[in-house]
């Protein structure tokens, strides 16, 4: 061989191009091709935004009397928005932080679209506050002001905290395929030369990535638990009749992984479907999680269980009137709805294997999301009627406004999601290939780490990897 | 001493880390005890309380003096509908305020009876802790206080009030107001109202409004601190009843038997 310098022509790009994305094409290529549909999605989309746009226009200028919300009922459609998407925004951590914690090797194709729908729905949660408010233009005055005896600077500060370590973990998750697509070319690279901070892929550089991937792992475990445990303490703090229960914290952790881990399954099948992601998200993958989100069923109706069994067996007045408004009064339609969609739909779907296919955990997960934006409006309203006080005729129907502005933020949060994967690559490519080239041989290692040692003791090994 | 990026990073987080840890501090661990009022020990030595007179009170049926003076004088908005009412003083059926007063052997006709509701004024007010922004506190002579230009209407303080005492502005009020008094503000659309102890009027000396305008001479007030005061002398051995006691939050509203 005589090694002559070929100049750089496009032949040697294409070459480069080909190694660069080896087996995954379909990975990058929606980032590359835009199809007619997407540009229906998307019109779609940003139809409903507008709508809930005026939607708050219309609210921000005439003040909250545009809402169903009455001096009774003074808390509604907003709140639940809040504790629903927050309570979504657990999933990310569950599907990505806790199954790398605990090596699941088949979590690499799904924890980057966990950990996004984390991030995204997360700033609808906080936002949903925010449209609630009365005067949101003094919405500052809660740092300005900070008193931290309340509830909500509590709040304040766990979702800020979840927010940036989710957004770290995406982001740091993110580097290697950023640099990958740095080094494709083509339209934007300057946008991702900056955000790859100059990364080349070396040994050194992977070690360093896995272990600070790893710390934010572990950390963004508690600080999730914090987020859904203080979100119950605004209504637990209060001493009004079933908000005022020490087994909100765990029950709305519960209900928070719940659903979070239910909008990630429909999330996986939008993608697979729509980015023909086939060969990478799996029906093993939706198998797997259908097992934990049976488990996460059974928890949910124990919580739910516990709860109430003890408010019926102290059997006093004030927390019966509103039990009873919700077993058998006027929100026992709601109430039973509920629990259907959360447990009696989708427990058999779930536990039969048989049904635990594609499309079966999709109904069932579908099912639960649903049950659980009506669990949160089933423990916020009733509450509120207040029989313990002196007060007649509280009622709420939700207007338009409240409808509009919550399909806004449903609408908005697709939005992103669709224009995100039309910048990055959803599924992480790096991931995979490490997963494809290394992990068969690290498990093996592991697995016999495991095993009983047989023979004459051998020198201990202390290697876990 | 020569530094690499990453020791650089290091070393220069812990010095922010360090320098971040008392105001840190600070912020979470300081009971900020909130800021005086003006003349805070002489307000202290006061205790402002209420007693209403139910037999006074229902002599003469209908009447609504009380409410009219408090509403009219605090430029309080007539919303017409039961969903955006507010209110600071109203009246409520004596069943639904003392359910624990009802037994099955109960004849006496006093159960549709009028019963006046207005703040507690708690000594141990359960509503101020949730305000995010301190826009209702405690004064020292007990009276709960609301600062209108704070409130960033979260609502929350209505949440704590076991009593249904606060009401909200759902929309802008002025329109509503019959007759503004110029001597009291007006409140914008987003914000939390609620009774005030008429403290505008114990600043000149003045009894409150509603104590003053009830012919029946049903509602008294004073200092609970000063045992010779007329509140004092109005309690003194009669049977009093206080909404939930139970709850803890010592209010300072009587209702005498």
């Amino acid at each position: 061989m005589v090694l002559t310098p070929r100049p750089l022509g496009i032949e040697h790009m294409l070459d480069k191009q080909t190694k660069i994305i080896g087996e995954d094409r379909v990975l990058f290529e929606h980032i590359w091709k835009t199809g007619k549909n997407f540009y229906i999605t998307i019109s779609i989309l940003i139809a409903l935004v507008l709508l809930g746009l005026y939607a708050y226009i219309t609210q921000y200028l005439t003040g909250l009397t545009v809402t169903g919300l009455s001096r009774q009922i003074f808390w509604g459609v907003y709140i639940t928005n809040f504790v629903f998407f927050i309570g979504i925004s657990h999933a990310g951590t569950f599907i990505s932080a806790v199954l790398r914690v605990l090596k699941a090797e088949w979590r690499r194709p799904i924890s980057r679209l966990s950990e996004l729908t984390t991030v995204f729905i997360l700033m609808f949660g906080v936002g949903s506050v925010l449209i609630d408010l009365g005067r949101p233009d003094r919405m500052l005055y809660a740092l300005r002001y900070a008193n931290f005896q309340s509830p909500l600077l509590w709040d304040v500060c766990s979702i800020a905290t979840y927010l940036t370590v989710s957004s770290i973990s995406l982001y740091l998750a993110l580097i290697p395929d950023i640099a990958m697509l740095r080094d494709l070319g083509g339209r934007g690279e300057w946008f991702y030369r900056i955000l790859s901070l100059g990364w080349r892929g070396t040994e050194e550089e992977h070690h360093r990535l896995d272990k600070a991937i790893g710390f934010v792992s572990v950390l963004v475990i508690p600080v999730m638990i914090t987020v859904h445990t203080v979100v119950s303490f605004v209504f637990a703090m209060t001493i009004q009749p079933l908000w005022h229960s020490g087994i909100f914290g765990p029950y709305f952790v519960v209900g928070a992984i719940f659903s979070g881990v239910a909008s990630v399954i429909v999330v996986m099948a939008v993608l697979r479907k729509v980015y023909h992601l086939e060969s990478y998200i799996k029906p093993i993958h939706f198998n797997n999680i259908g097992i934990f989100l049976m488990a996460m069923t059974l928890l949910w109706f124990y919580f739910t269980f516990a709860e109430y069994i003890t408010v019926v067996y102290g059997n006093e007045p004030v927390h019966m009137a509103i039990f009873w408004s919700k077993i058998s009064g006027k929100f026992a339609p709601l109430f039973w709805l509920h629990f259907t969609l959360c447990f009696v739909i989708p427990l058999p779907i779930l536990a039969v294997r048989r049904f635990r296919t594609i499309r079966g955990t999709v109904i069932a997960s579908i099912s639960i999301v649903l049950g659980m934006w009506l669990e949160r409006f089933v423990i916020i309203v009733p509450t509120l009627t207040r029989q313990r006080m002196p007060v007649q005729g509280a009622y709420y129907i939700p207007t338009w406004v409240e409808w509009s502005i919550l399909a806004g933020c449903i609408s908005l949060f697709m939005l992103l999601y669709a224009l995100f994967t039309k910048v990055f690559p959803i599924v992480p490519v790096w991931e995979v290939r490490e997963g494809r080239e290394k992990a068969a041989a690290t498990v093996a290692g592991r697995i016999t780490s495991y095993m009983p040692e047989t023979g004459a003791p051998k020198e201990q090994s202390h290697q876990v990897s | 001493m020569d530094f690499d990026r990453r020791g650089f990073l290091k070393v220069a987080g812990l010095t922010l880390l360090g320098l971040s840890v008392k105001p840190g501090w600070q912020v979470f661990s300081k009971e900020e005890p909130a800021e005086p009022s003006p003349g805070a020990e002489t307000l202290a030595r006061k205790r402002w309380g209420m007693g209403i007179y139910f037999r006074k009170c229902w002599k003469e049926e209908g009447c609504r003096d009380c409410i009219d003076a408090c509403h009219r004088i605090h430029n309080v908005p007539d919303m017409g509908t039961l969903k955006e009412e507010i209110k600071w003083i109203w009246k409520a059926p004596y069943e639904k305020v003392f359910p624990e007063h009802e037994f099955e052997v109960t004849e006496e006709d006093y159960q549709q009876k009028p019963v006046m509701l207005l703040c507690n004024q708690c000594d141990n007010p359960p509503c101020i802790k949730y305000c995010p922004t301190r826009a209702t506190w405690r004064r020292e002579d007990g009276i709960v206080m609301m600062d209108f230009h704070r409130c960033i209407g979260c609502r929350y303080c209505m949440a704590g009030c076991p009593y249904g005492s606060r009401s909200f502005n759902w929309r802008d009020p002025r329109p509503f107001i019959k007759k503004v008094n110029l001597d009291f503000p007006t409140r914008t659309r987003g914000v939390v109202e609620k009774c005030n102890f008429c403290v505008e009027r114990l600043a000149q000396g003045l009894i409150p409004a509603c104590v003053e305008a009830c012919k029946e001479k049903a509602l008294v007030f004073g200092d609970l601190k000063d045992p010779k005061s007329e509140i004092r002398e109005a309690l003194k051995f009669r049977t009093l009843y206080q909404r939930m006691p139970e709850l803890g939050t010592k209010p300072k509203i009587y209702y005498i038997l």
